[in-house]
C-alpha cells in the first residue's frame, strides 16, 4: 500500500470514510466515492462535485456586513493616503530606521520564538507531562492578555527591580528595559504563543506513527525530529512562524512600556506611527500603509496552509 | 480530547473572575449619580490627572447633577483626537500652542491661560545614579526618560536645555542627548518610569514631582533656564454639554478652583 501523501497528512478528516464529509453539513448529500491513496486529483474532483450549500436565512446580508466592516478601513486607508507625497512621507530620517529596526526586532523575536516555542510544542503535543493543561493554559495567556499588561508584566519580572532583572542588573550590569533587546523580549512575550499553537496543532494531527515508525528502524530521538518529524510539520512551523512575525511586527503596548520610545533604538514602525500621527498625519498614513502591504503579504505567504479548503 | 475543553474552561473561568473582580471594584468607587445629571467629557493634559479630578469634585459641590468624564494624555494626542472630531466639551491643555491650534482651526472656543507650570529634574529616592545636580546628567550611561519632542513636556524640555546650553556651554545638550533612553508620549509616562526606578532620571513638571514626593527627589533648575508651560482652557465647538462647559470653565478660572491648583503646585496665569 503507498503511504498516504504529505497533504492527506494534514487532512486526516478528509481521509476518512465519504461519510465524514456528508455529515458535517446536516444535509443529505449523494454517496461519494471512496478516496483513493493518491489523493490529489481525488480531493479536486470530490470538491467539483460537492453541491452547493444554501446558507441560512440572514446569513449573507449578516456576512455582508461583516465583509464591510473589515475591509472599509483598509480601503479608507488606502483611498486617502497621501500617494504623491508617499516617497517624501517614507524619505523622512526616522522612516527608513523605524522599518529596518522594526524588520530587525520582529525577525529575532521569530527566531527565538522558533528556538524555544518549538520544543515547547513538541512536549505540549507529545509528552502526557503533569500540569500539561496549566502550562497550555499559561501558553494561551499571552495571547489574550493586553500587550500593555504584558508590558507591565515584563517590568515587574525583567525590570531593575524585578524578580529576575534586579539579579541580572547586580550580577552583570544588564538592564532590559529601554533597550532593543527589550523590545525584542516585548514582541516575543505577545508573538510566541502562536507559533507554539500552531505547531502544536500541526505535531497532533501528525499523530506519532511516523516517529514511531523510525525509531523502530533504529533512528535516535535527535535524527528522527530532524529528519522526519520537521519536515512533516514544515507547512505549520512556516505557518506559525508568519503569524508569529506578523503579531512581533505590530506589537505597541508592551513595547513602548517595557522597552519605551527611542528612534534607532527602540522606536519600531507602530510607534513610529502612533507619533507621527501627533505631527504630521500625512506621514502616518504613508506608513501605516506599508505596515498594510507588509501584513498583506504575509497573508499572501499564508494562504496555502490557513485557507486551504477547509 | 476530554482535557482539551478543560483547559479553555479553566482560562475562561478565571478570565471571568478577574473581570467581575475589577468591575466589581469599579463599580463601588464610582459616584452612581443618575437621571437629571449631565456628563462632562473633558479632556485634560496628563499633568492634570491629579489637580483637576479635585477641582471636579468642587464644581460638584456647587453643581450636583453634574458627573465628569475625563480623557487623560499628552496634549498633542488630545489635539489630534479633537481634530478628528472626538467628543469632548472642554479642552485643558498644557501648552498655548495646540490651544491656539485648535481655535486657529474653529474648533475650539478663544482659550484662556489657567495656570503655568515649570519644569524640575526628577531621579528615584534610591538615585542609582548618584545624580545631584544637572551637569551629572552628562556622566556616562545615566538612563534618562524625556518627552516626544510633540508633547509639550518635551518641547519645553529641549526649550530647557538650549537655555542650559547658554549657561553650561554649547556641548552640555548633547551630551544629554546621548543618555537619553527614551520620548515619552505623555508625562506621566516619565514620572512612572523614574518612580519605578527604571529610568535614572527624567524631566516633568513641578506638580508631578510635588505628587510623586516619597518616590522621586527633585533637583531644580536654575532660573535663567526655566521653560513656563503655559496651560490653555476652553470649550469645544459644538459640544453637547456648551453651558456646562462654560460654567466649568469660569469656576476654573475663579478663585476656588485656582487655590487647589496653588496647592498643587501650579503658578497663577499671568494677569
Amino acid at each position: 500500500m503507498q503511504p498516504p501523501t504529505p497533504e492527506a497528512i494534514h487532512e486526516p478528516d478528509a481521509a476518512g470514510p465519504a461519510g465524514e464529509v456528508a455529515s458535517s453539513g446536516g444535509s443529505p448529500l449523494p454517496e461519494l466515492p471512496q478516496r483513493e491513496p493518491s489523493a490529489r486529483h481525488g480531493r479536486a474532483a470530490s470538491v467539483r462535485r460537492r453541491s452547493a450549500r444554501r446558507a441560512p436565512v440572514g446569513f449573507v446580508p449578516l456576512a455582508a456586513v461583516g465583509l464591510a466592516f473589515l475591509a472599509l478601513p483598509l480601503a479608507g486607508l488606502v483611498v486617502r493616503t497621501p500617494w504623491r507625497q508617499l516617497p517624501t512621507d517614507l524619505a523622512a530620517p526616522g522612516v527608513l530606521t523605524a522599518l529596518r529596526l522594526s524588520l530587525v526586532c520582529s525577525l529575532t523575536a521569530v527566531a527565538v520564538s522558533c528556538v524555544i516555542g518549538v520544543p515547547l510544542a513538541w512536549l505540549l503535543a507529545r509528552v502526557p507531562f503533569r500540569g500539561r493543561s496549566v502550562a497550555r493554559a499559561l501558553v494561551i495567556l499571552p495571547m489574550v492578555l493586553p500587550p500593555v499588561v504584558g508590558g507591565v508584566a515584563l517590568l515587574l519580572a525583567f525590570g531593575r527591580h524585578g524578580l529576575i532583572g534586579q539579579w541580572l542588573d547586580r550580577a552583570f550590569g544588564i538592564t532590559l528595559p529601554f533597550s532593543t533587546a527589550g523590545a525584542v523580549m516585548a514582541e516575543t512575550f505577545v508573538a510566541m504563543p502562536f507559533l507554539v499553537i500552531t505547531v502544536e496543532a500541526g505535531l497532533r494531527s501528525l499523530g506519532q506513527r511516523y516517529e514511531d515508525a523510525a525509531a523502530t528502524l533504529g533512528a535516535g530521538r535527535w535524527t528522527t525530529f530532524r529528519r522526519v518529524t520537521l519536515p512533516l510539520i514544515a507547512p505549520a512551523l512556516g505557518a506559525g512562524a508568519a503569524l508569529c512575525w506578523a503579531r512581533a511586527l505590530g506589537e505597541f503596548g508592551a513595547t513602548i512600556t517595557f522597552a519605551g520610545n527611542l528612534p534607532g533604538r527602540t522606536q519600531t514602525m507602530p510607534l513610529a506611527v502612533y507619533v507621527a500621527l501627533q505631527n504630521n498625519s500625512g506621514a502616518a498614513m504613508s506608513l501605516s500603509l506599508v505596515m498594510l502591504v507588509v501584513s498583506l503579504a504575509v497573508l499572501v505567504a499564508l494562504r496555502g496552509h490557513w485557507f486551504r479548503s477547509r | 480530547m476530554k482535557r482539551k475543553p478543560l483547559t479553555v474552561t479553566a482560562v475562561a473561568t478565571l478570565l471571568l473572575a478577574a473581570m467581575l473582580v475589577v468591575l466589581a471594584g469599579c463599580g463601588s468607587s464610582s459616584s452612581n449619580s443618575t437621571s437629571s445629571s449631565t456628563t462632562l467629557t473633558v479632556f485634560a493634559a496628563a499633568s492634570l490627572n491629579k489637580v483637576f479630578p479635585q477641582i471636579a469634585s468642587a464644581f460638584e459641590q456647587s453643581n450636583p447633577g453634574v458627573a465628569f468624564a475625563f480623557n487623560f494624555a499628552g496634549t498633542d494626542t488630545l489635539t489630534t483626537q479633537i481634530e478628528q472630531g472626538a467628543p469632548a466639551d472642554v479642552f485643558a491643555g498644557a501648552s498655548a500652542k495646540y490651544g491656539d491650534e485648535l481655535s486657529g482651526k474653529g474648533l475650539i472656543d478663544e482659550p484662556r491661560i489657567f495656570a503655568t507650570n515649570r519644569l524640575v529634574l526628577i531621579v528615584p529616592a534610591a538615585n542609582p545614579a548618584h545624580i545631584t545636580s544637572l551637569q551629572d546628567l552628562t556622566k556616562p550611561r545615566v538612563k534618562l526618560v524625556v518627552g516626544d519632542a510633540t508633547v509639550p513636556i518635551g518641547a519645553y524640555t529641549r526649550k530647557a536645555l538650549r537655555n542650559l546650553d547658554a549657561l553650561y556651554g554649547p556641548g552640555y545638550s548633547a551630551k544629554i542627548a546621548r543618555n537619553v533612553v527614551s520620548e515619552a508620549l505623555d508625562v506621566t509616562s516619565i514620572l512612572t518610569s523614574v518612580s519605578l526606578g527604571e529610568a535614572d532620571a527624567g524631566f516633568v513638571y513641578v506638580t508631578d514631582a510635588r505628587s510623586a514626593s516619597g518616590k522621586v527627589r527633585s533637583i531644580d533648575l536654575p532660573p535663567q533656564a526655566q521653560a513656563v508651560a503655559s496651560y490653555p482652557i476652553a470649550v469645544v465647538d459644538g459640544a453637547g454639554n456648551a453651558a456646562v462647559g462654560q460654567e466649568f470653565t469660569s469656576f476654573v478660572m475663579g478663585a476656588k478652583a485656582q487655590a487647589i491648583l496653588r496647592a498643587a503646585g501650579f503658578g497663577p496665569p499671568p494677569k
